[in-house]
């Protein structure tokens, strides 16, 4: 057995100082993640700072910007009116997350800063060209995921807020692990009035454009347009579920399926 | 697990030889590292914490140097104990070719293992992180002949 402290704070301020005071302390959201490590004893804090009752779960829409509070679960996301009117892709992609537990604890801002490499969320920041807001400052979501479980967050920094750009219509499909719900590949397409930008999830060590895809879709946005087009096998992901070249076919094959949800043909 | 690159160093062979051989650089080097102690000339032991996403794993082991021919090649191989968490163990053939006013040419090729609950959970990262924690020390490792550090 080991020790850990628990705090619960009750304003973000509490928060960074809490994690501020001891360099083993650790945040916890909505836990999906941490927690079973926690079990695993694969990590083993001195302090755990819960965030989750003081995290913002609000959803708004201003000037063409949906943002979201951190503390928002999945099935809030999966839920809201709001999001269902205005991007009803990530709506979706909430609603695909994990199971329904995962999805009733685990929350947007947990899930962008542990950026697990087969997360869902990341590729809907990256193609939705999302804005993360921290207590520090104010990211774009592409330098923010800066690699396999890496984001640009300190140890005593929290997101509070995602907000995205909401295109005119977005899409998302992914191919997921039977046991985990992960992605093996998943892809999020964003078509905005002058641009196309597709993300790659669950493929490679951190999520990524796939720009001879978007190319293809910035001149005829069309399933067919696809058709010869291949995202490149180098530096991708290889284990037990899938090698390196089928997941590179597989996020080919998921942007085709989200280009087909948009325009149907 | 096997992995291998190469790099240019911008020193003469016989520096490289002598950083590659001194605790203190091993030290600065490897990602995590907290703490290398030399046993002997060729023995040595290592403390690394190692993190990635939520798993944070604290691993003590012990380094050995093998096949020395100085100053050109060594292999160097560890086995670390994490604890609950696994074990890890490993090994890299490195070797230095001397390209006169350009430096040195440090190749390696490794081998990694690992084991217990980290390897469970860890499967899908294992090469990626490996490929990462190398790259990371082969850049500390060539920056530490950039003059500024000297």
């Amino acid at each position: 057995m080991y020790e850990t402290a628990y705090a619960r704070p009750r304003t973000l301020e509490e928060a960074v100082e809490l994690l501020q005071s001891d360099e083993d302390a650790k945040c916890l959201a909505g836990g999906m993640t941490y927690v079973p490590t926690l079990k695993q004893r694969l990590a083993m804090p001195s302090l755990l700072v819960d965030l989750s009752r003081l995290l913002s779960r609000d959803i708004a829409v201003a000037d063409g910007f949906l943002t979201i509070g951190a503390g928002a679960r999945h099935v809030d996301v999966q839920r809201s009116q709001i999001v269902r009117e205005t991007l009803p892709a990530l709506a979706e992609l909430a609603g695909l997350i994990g199971d329904p537990m995962v999805r009733n604890r685990g929350t947007i801002g947990g899930s962008l800063s542990n950026n697990d490499p087969a997360a869902d969320y990341p590729s809907a920041a990256l193609a939705l060209d999302a804005q993360i807001t921290t207590t520090k400052q104010q990211y774009a979501a592409a330098d923010f995921l800066s690699g396999m479980f890496e984001t640009l967050l300190d140890d005593d920094e929290i997101v509070t807020h995602v907000r995205f750009k909401i295109p005119v219509c977005a899409a998302y499909s992914k191919f997921a692990s039977k046991a985990s719900g992960y992605a093996v590949a998943g892809a999020f397409v964003a078509r905005f009035d002058d641009d196309v930008r597709v993300a790659i999830t669950g493929a490679g060590p951190c999520v990524f454009r796939a720009d001879q895809l978007e190319e293809a879709l910035k001149g005829d946005f069309n399933v067919w347009a696809l058709k010869g087009k291949t995202i490149e096998p180098e530096g991708l992901l290889s284990d037990m579920h899938a090698d390196a070249e089928y997941r590179a076919a597989l996020a080919v094959e998921m942007t085709k399926r989200a280009v087909h949800q948009i325009t149907g043909a | 697990m096997e992995m291998s690159g190469e790099h240019i160093i911008p020193a003469n062979r016989e520096a490289v030889w002598a950083a590659l051989n001194d605790a203190g650089v091993l030290q600065a080097c490897i990602p995590g590292c907290e703490e290398v102690v030399k046993s002997s000339d060729t023995e040595l032991s290592a403390k690394v914490r190692l993190k990635i996403g939520p798993v944070k794993a604290r691993f003590s082991g012990d380094v050995t140097l093998s096949d020395i021919v100085a100053p050109e090649t060594y292999v160097i191989s560890g086995k670390g104990n994490g604890g609950v968490a696994g074990f890890a163990k490993g090994g890299a053939r490195v070797h230095l070719e001397d390209l006169g006013d350009e430096g040195t040419k440090l190749t390696y090729e490794v081998e990694a293992a690992i084991g217990g609950k980290l390897a469970q959970l860890g499967q899908r990262l294992i090469k990626s992180t490996s490929e990462k924690l190398a790259a990371q020390f082969f850049d500390s490792f060539a920056a530490q002949f950039e003059p500024e550090a000297a």
